[in-house]
C-alpha cells in the first residue's frame, strides 16, 4: 500500500474545506447539485474520515441513510454526531442530484487544526448572514460600508474583519469600537456586528503630558497621569510640571490635580475642579524689562489656583463652559504678602467632523473665553482677557493640511500668567518669546500653516504680540520638520528677524 | 446552668472544626495533583478555572481570547524554577453548538470542539506538560509546581450607569470588576510532590 503523501493530504483537506463551506468548488458542477427533500438516498459517503472510527451505532444510522427519503435535518443532526464524536474536526452534510432522480449523500468531514480560521475562532466555519454597524453608520465612509458588506455571504474571515475593525477606528478617532458575533435567523449563519460607542457630549481636557526642547529656552516637562479608562464617566487627573517653560512667559514648577465628569446626571452638564500649585522662576529678560514696566503687576514666586467649572453641551459639537478662577500669588519681593487674581469664566466652543469619501477628513474647531476678574471676587487685580481660537484640519491620505487662528485681548491689569506669548514651540516656531516680548502682551495674533506629507511637515507662522500703548510689529517664521502622531522635530527660521538664529525643537505629547 | 455550659462547650468543640473546615474548603476546591505519563509530567488543577467573568462573556460574543499559561517546577516553595513550560491556547465559543473550542498555539497545531467549559479547561492542562527528563532529579526528590495564565486583549467592562455610580449596586459592581480584572491573570502554588 502506497505512504500517502503529507501535500496531498493537505490538499484534499482543503478541498474537502472549500465544499465543506459551500464555496464554489462543487456548486460550479452542474451535476453535482443539491438534491430536493424527500428524494430517495442511493449512496452515502464520507469524505476525508474513515466511516470505522465512528461509533457502531453512528455507522449503523449513516449505512441506514441508504434506502430513505432525504431529509436535511436529519443529516445535520448526523453531522452534529460526528463532531460530537470526533470534536477535532469539523463536519458538514451535502445531498446531491443523481441523473435519475436519487440522491447521494456526502459527509464531509476536515479537521480543525488544518484551517488557521478555524483555529482562530470556531465560528469562522459559518457563513455572515448581515453586518451590522450600531453607532454612527453615516459617518463611515463610503468605501468602508461597501468593504464591511463584502464579508456577508462568505465564511467569517476572522483577520479580514479584524482589519475592517481597525479601519473603523481610525476613521472614527476618539471613539470605541467593539465586534461582536451572533447567531443568524438560520443555523449556520452568524451575524457580525460593530459596536461603535458614541463620543461623549463633553470630552476629559487633554492632557497636556509633554518633553520639549527648544534650542533657546531648554527643556520643559509635564506629567498628566489620568485615572479612568477612555469610557469612564468620571476621570481624577494628577499632574506635574518641571521647568515648563514653553507655555507662559514665567518658567514653572508644580503639581495640579484635577477631578472632571463629563456626565452629571445627563451627559449635557460637566464639572471639574482643578487644584494646583507652581512655582516660579524668571527670565533675565524678564526680570530686565519689568524694571522699564513699572505699570506691570508684579513678579510673584508661586502661584496657588483652584479653579471649579461646570461644562454645558448643546448637543455632542457645541458647548459653553462658566466658573471661577481663584489665584493667589505671592509676591517674589515683597514675600509673604500676596495678590489675588480673582476672575469669572465664561467660554464657548464648538467643533466639527467631516467625513468624506476617498479618505478625506476635514475637522474644524473653534472657541472663545473670557476672564474677567473684578473687584466683586475680592480680586486684587482687575482685568478682562479674550481669546478667540480657530483651527481647521484637511487630510487625504497620507497629506495633512492645518491652518489655525488666535486672537488675543486684554484690559485692566493682567498677571504675568495671563499676558499673551508667542515665540514657542507651536507658535511663532524659529522666533525666542523673550526676544519679542518677555513680559508678554495684551494683545496678540497669530496665524499658522502647516502641510504634512507623511511624516514630513513644512510651516509658515505669522504674528504678533504687543501692549496697549506699543506699535505692533508683525513677525514671520518658516520651517520644516518631522511629525509622528504625537513627537516632533522641528527646525524654525525667523524670517524678518535682525539676526538669523535658527531654533530647533523636538519633543512629545502624549 | 450546667446545660448552658454543656452546650457552651460544645460550640467551642466545634469551633475548630469549622476554622478548619474554612480553611480547607477553598483549599480542595483548587487541588493541584501531578502525574506522569510517558517522559511528560501533567499537572491537574481541579477549581482551576479560566473560562469565567470577562473571559466567558467574550466566548459568547463570539469573540476568541487567548490565555497563555505557564508551568514551572520549583525545587521549594518560591525556590529556583528547575524547568518551566510556556503555552498558549486559542478559545472560542461555537455560537450554534454551544460548545467551546480550543486551539494550542505553535508546532504541531491541535485543535479540539464541542467541549464543555471545564473540558475545555482540562484541555488546556493536559497539553501543558514538562518532560520528566529534563527536571533532573529523581523520585524521592520533593517539589512544588507553580501554575499560572494570562488572559490577552480582554479589559473588563467600564460602563456603569450614571445613577449606579454611587449606589450601592455600584459598589458592588466596582468590586465585581475588581474580581474581574483578577480573573485574567492567575497564579497557584502547590507542592511538595514526588515523581510518581
Amino acid at each position: 500500500m502506497a505512504r500517502r503523501l503529507p501535500w496531498r493530504r493537505d490538499m484534499r483537506t482543503l478541498a474537502l474545506l472549500f465544499v465543506l463551506l459551500g464555496l464554489p468548488l462543487v456548486a460550479a458542477n452542474a451535476q453535482e447539485a443539491d438534491a430536493p427533500e424527500g428524494a430517495v438516498i442511493d449512496a452515502v459517503e464520507i469524505s476525508g474520515f474513515s466511516l470505522y472510527s465512528l461509533s457502531p451505532g453512528l455507522q449503523k444510522d449513516i449505512n441506514s441513510l441508504v434506502g430513505s427519503p432525504l431529509n436535511r435535518e436529519g443529516l445535520n443532526q448526523l453531522a452534529s454526531r460526528i463532531e460530537q464524536e470526533q470534536p477535532e474536526v469539523v463536519a458538514a452534510v451535502r445531498g446531491v442530484s443523481r441523473p435519475d432522480g436519487k440522491a447521494r449523500v456526502i459527509f464531509l468531514v476536515a479537521r480543525i487544526s488544518d484551517d488557521t480560521d478555524l483555529t482562530e475562532n470556531i465560528n469562522a466555519r459559518y457563513i455572515v448572514e448581515t453586518v451590522d454597524v450600531e453607532g454612527p453608520y453615516n459617518e463611515i465612509s463610503q468605501q468602508l460600508r461597501d468593504d464591511l458588506q463584502k464579508l456577508v455571504g462568505r465564511r467569517l474571515d476572522t483577520d479580514e474583519a479584524e482589519r475592517l475593525h481597525e479601519r473603523l477606528e481610525k476613521e472614527l478617532p476618539g471613539r470605541d469600537v467593539a465586534r461582536r458575533i451572533s447567531k443568524g435567523s438560520q443555523t449556520g449563519r452568524i451575524r457580525v456586528v460593530f459596536e461603535i460607542f458614541e463620543e461623549p457630549w463633553i470630552r476629559f481636557a487633554p492632557t497636556r503630558s509633554k518633553l520639549v526642547y527648544h534650542s533657546q529656552q531648554g527643556w520643559s516637562g509635564v506629567l498628566d497621569i489620568p485615572m479612568s479608562s477612555s469610557r469612564s464617566r468620571h476621570r481624577f487627573t494628577a499632574g506635574v510640571a518641571f521647568n515648563d517653560i514653553d507655555e507662559l512667559i514665567e518658567e514653572y514648577s508644580g503639581f495640579r490635580l484635577a477631578f472632571e465628569s463629563r456626565v452629571i446626571g445627563t451627559e449635557k452638564l460637566g464639572a471639574r475642579l482643578e487644584f494646583s500649585r507652581y512655582n516660579q522662576t524668571w527670565e533675565d529678560a524678564t526680570l530686565t524689562a519689568l524694571a522699564s514696566n513699572p505699570g506691570i503687576p508684579e513678579l510673584y514666586r508661586n502661584r496657588l489656583t483652584f479653579e471649579p467649572t461646570a461644562t454645558f453641551a448643546f448637543n455632542p459639537r457645541v458647548r459653553i463652559n462658566g466658573g471661577i478662577s481663584i489665584s493667589e500669588l505671592e509676591s517674589l519681593s515683597n514675600s509673604p504678602n500676596s495678590q489675588m487674581a480673582n476672575a469669572w469664566l465664561f467660554g464657548i466652543s464648538g467643533d466639527h467632523l467631516w467625513q468624506g469619501s476617498n479618505d478625506v477628513r476635514q475637522r474644524a474647531e473653534a472657541s472663545y473665553q473670557i476672564r474677567a476678574a473684578v473687584k466683586g471676587l475680592d480680586s486684587d487685580l482687575v482685568y478682562k482677557r479674550h481669546l478667540g481660537q480657530a483651527r481647521y484640519q484637511f487630510e487625504q491620505g497620507r497629506s495633512e493640511a492645518i491652518a489655525s487662528l488666535s486672537l488675543g485681548y486684554i484690559t485692566g491689569d493682567a498677571p504675568l500668567f495671563e499676558r499673551f506669548s508667542l515665540g514657542n514651540s507651536t507658535t511663532l516656531r524659529g522666533w525666542d518669546k523673550y526676544d519679542i516680548s518677555p513680559l508678554g502682551g495684551e494683545r496678540m495674533f497669530h496665524s499658522s500653516v502647516e502641510y504634512r506629507y507623511s511624516h514630513v511637515a513644512v510651516f509658515f507662522d505669522t504674528g504678533s504680540v504687543w501692549d496697549r500703548n506699543t506699535e505692533s510689529k508683525i513677525r514671520y517664521s518658516t520651517g520644516f520638520g518631522i511629525h509622528s502622531d504625537n513627537s516632533f522635530l522641528t527646525v524654525g527660521f525667523p524670517l524678518n528677524s535682525d539676526g538669523a538664529d535658527v531654533t530647533f525643537m523636538a519633543g512629545v505629547r502624549f | 446552668m450546667s446545660a448552658a455550659i454543656s452546650r457552651s462547650a460544645g460550640w467551642q468543640s466545634l469551633l475548630p472544626l469549622v476554622v478548619i473546615a474554612v480553611v480547607a474548603v477553598p483549599l480542595a476546591a483548587q487541588s493541584v495533583t501531578v502525574r506522569t505519563v510517558a517522559n511528560a509530567l501533567h499537572v491537574q488543577a481541579r477549581g482551576f478555572s479560566f473560562i469565567e467573568g470577562p473571559v466567558l462573556t467574550r466566548l459568547k460574543e463570539g469573540r476568541s481570547v487567548r490565555i497563555d499559561f505557564e508551568l514551572t517546577v520549583l525545587t521549594k516553595p518560591d525556590g529556583p524554577s528547575t524547568k518551566q513550560a510556556a503555552q498558549g491556547f486559542t478559545l472560542s465559543f461555537d455560537l450554534w453548538e454551544e460548545r467551546f473550542a480550543v486551539s494550542r498555539i505553535g508546532s504541531p497545531p491541535r485543535s479540539i470542539s464541542h467541549l464543555r467549559p471545564r473540558d475545555a479547561e482540562n484541555w488546556c492542562l493536559e497539553n501543558l506538560t514538562v518532560p520528566v527528563s529534563s527536571l533532573g532529579f529523581g523520585r524521592d526528590t520533593p517539589f512544588w509546581i507553580r501554575l499560572a495564565y494570562r488572559v490577552h486583549d480582554v479589559a473588563p467592562e467600564v460602563n456603569q450607569a450614571p445613577d449606579e455610580r454611587y449606589t450601592l449596586r455600584g459598589l458592588i459592581d466596582r468590586l465585581s470588576r475588581r474580581r474581574e480584572e483578577a480573573d485574567l491573570a492567575k497564579s497557584v502554588d502547590a507542592g511538595p510532590f514526588r515523581l510518581p
